[in-house]
């Protein structure tokens, strides 16, 4: 845990009071983000996406399985986050998958997607960090294509021909990203710094999917908000969403562009 | 702790940079004839007799090797390698900044990128009341109206004791608590020693301590107090808390920061004149004081270094 002394604490305060913070952003600018793809080779997709110091990979496994009996035509997404020294945040993206893309041969086969994110270094905001590797790491995945061998029916498990050639993509437009609002003071911030969020009294984690929409909801710290605030810190979310997603499109775009590069 | 900055290049900036880095490395191959190894590379020493193995260095199959990455140094019969990227070596006289992380009986013991944490006794700084004499139990007791965990301070190095740990001193007014600003880490080989470390930039209104041990304080100007005016500290405190950082300075203090963050980054030598050349640098192309550490102000700073650079060697030719 950061340590900050009492003088430090009170420079960061009057920083964000006077919105203007101790590396010079304002109050809802992020720190530059920048998204690497394809870094994991043995994955099906894999992403590694910096915001300032943060850094975080997410790959994501797909593997065959069978569908949960209560939801045959639907596949299945588990996230698993790592990071050895911090504190685990919780959180969960699958509102953005269509499950039903991973569905193979209804109530026999589909996709189990394994997400795993690795926390490399943490400087504050890992959330908003992990989401965009997430994002990333799902666009840059290939799910390859499965035949299915025609004759199997009734009670057998079907038998399936997976492709080493074909893959198919996946649409990630769905994915939202996480904007997390960080209350330091009396007034909140964007993509706080570790330093800054040892100071937080309360933090609000919003997912934002491109239509403006709020997917998800976190709020974080014990400190009471008024309802007014959360309302008001929703819509500055949503604001504050369409520039990362506009960043984080170009970025994923350059990025997978260089992959191919490197891949011919 | 150390937390490096990621840069996200697009192709030609990425270009520019490689450009610029092999000139760096042109020209310093040329200046420096220091024989640079790796781990479990041979250290030529031509069969002498009597060789001294020092820090860095162990023998294996009658040859001397080296056990860390760094630069060959020699004097007389004695060989080590001085590593790079190492933790901050300590020497006596060295002004270095210093986090508190325990009060202990009578000391502060400081975390200062050391292998282990400094000492600063209590005895080995000046009373807040500024008069010579024993310290008291109650002194003892009221160690933390001083220096209380967490606070960044600025201290000498005084020396090692005899049971091997680091004693630092503070005997001085420009010495003690940093208040109003912000502490920066960075490697600490980049921080060289030098006569002064500390930079009362006037212009700016700016406070710059550049630790040797790699911490960097920047803050807000604050004039040495006298010692009469210890009285109503209580009181200014109370003030200074209801009173931010004026806008303008803080503006300054980022921006110097930002200097000290880009250069770090790059691994160029972190000094006052570099510092105050890179903000001034980004004040005269207008660039944002954020966005000094975005990509292009980046590859310029490096443009500019080897700039710098070969302009000083036409110098020392000419």
């Amino acid at each position: 845990m950061v340590g900050l002394s009492a003088g430090e604490r009170q420079f960061i305060y009057g920083g964000i009071a006077q919105d203007l913070r101790s590396d010079g952003r304002q109050r809802l600018q992020f720190r530059p983000i920048s998204v690497q793809t394809g870094v994991i080779p043995q994955a099906n997709g894999s992403a590694r996406a910096t915001l300032g110091a943060t850094d975080v990979i997410a790959s994501i496994k797909a593997e065959l399985g069978k569908p949960a009996p209560l939801r045959p035509d639907k596949g299945k997404v588990s996230i698993f986050i790592d990071c050895s020294p911090t504190a685990a945040p919780v959180f969960e993206v699958g509102a953005g998958i269509d499950l039903s893309s991973l569905i193979v041969v209804e109530g026999k086969v589909c996709w189990d997607l394994y997400i795993d994110g690795l926390v490399i270094s943490s400087d504050g905001n890992l959330l908003d960090a992990l989401a965009a590797a997430i994002k990333a790491a799902l666009s840059n995945t290939g799910i390859p294509k499965v035949s299915v061998s025609v004759g199997a029916s009734g009670e057998d498990q079907p038998e399936v021909d997976v492709s080493d050639e074909e893959f198919m993509q996946f649409d990630t437009s769905g994915v939202p990203v996480v904007v997390t609002l960080t209350k330091v003071g009396r007034h909140y911030i964007v993509d706080a710094t570790l330093e800054e969020e040892s100071q937080m009294s309360s933090a609000v984690s919003v997912s934002v999917n491109r239509h403006g929409r709020v997917c998800g909801l976190i709020k974080r710290g014990g400190t009471g908000l008024d309802p007014s605030v959360v309302l008001d810190m929703v819509s500055v979310a949503k604001h504050a969403s369409e520039t990362l997603i506009a960043v984080l499109d170009s970025e994923i775009a350059s990025a997978e562009a260089i992959d191919d590069d490197d891949a011919i | 702790m150390m937390r490096e900055l990621h840069v996200s290049l697009n192709q030609t900036q990425k270009v520019r940079l490689q450009a610029a880095f092999q000139h760096l490395s042109d020209i310093g191959s040329q200046a420096s004839s220091g024989l640079l190894v790796s781990v479990s590379d041979t250290i030529p020493v031509n069969n002498e007799d009597g060789i001294l193995k020092g820090h860095g260095t162990s023998e294996r199959d009658g040859q001397v090797v080296a056990t860390v990455c760094g630069v060959v140094e020699r004097v007389n019969k004695l060989v080590y390698v001085r590593a790079l990227r190492a933790r901050y070596k300590p020497e006596v006289g060295d002004i270095i900044v210093g986090r508190v992380i325990e009060i202990a009986p009578k000391r502060w013991k400081l975390e200062i990128n050391f292998s282990q944490d400094a000492v600063l006794m209590l005895q080995s700084m000046n009373l807040p009341d500024g008069i010579q004499r024993r310290r008291t139990a109650v002194d003892e007791l009221n160690m933390r109206t001083i220096f209380e965990e967490n606070d960044v301070i600025c201290a000498e190095v005084r020396g090692f004791q005899h049971d091997g740990s680091l004693h630092l001193q503070a005997r001085s007014q420009k010495y003690g608590k940093l208040e109003r600003g912000q502490l920066l880490r960075v490697p600490a080989y980049l921080v060289k020693r030098r006569k002064q470390h500390f930079h009362d930039l006037e212009q700016y209104g700016v406070d710059l301590i550049l630790g040797c041990n790699g911490f960097i304080w920047v803050g807000e100007h604050v004039v040495p107090a006298d010692n009469e005016m210890v009285e109503d500290q209580e009181s200014t405190l109370k003030d200074k808390e209801q009173s931010y950082t004026p806008l303008e300075i803080r503006q300054n203090i980022c921006r110097i920061a930002n200097s000290v963050r880009l250069i770090s980054a790059l691994g160029f030598a972190i000094s006052v004149d570099a510092i105050i050349d890179t903000a001034e640098a980004s004040k005269s192309s207008n660039v944002d004081i954020k966005d000094m550490l975005g990509a292009e102000f980046y590859v310029q700073t490096a443009e500019r270094e080897v700039q710098k650079r070969i302009s000083l060697l036409k110098k020392k030719r000419g």
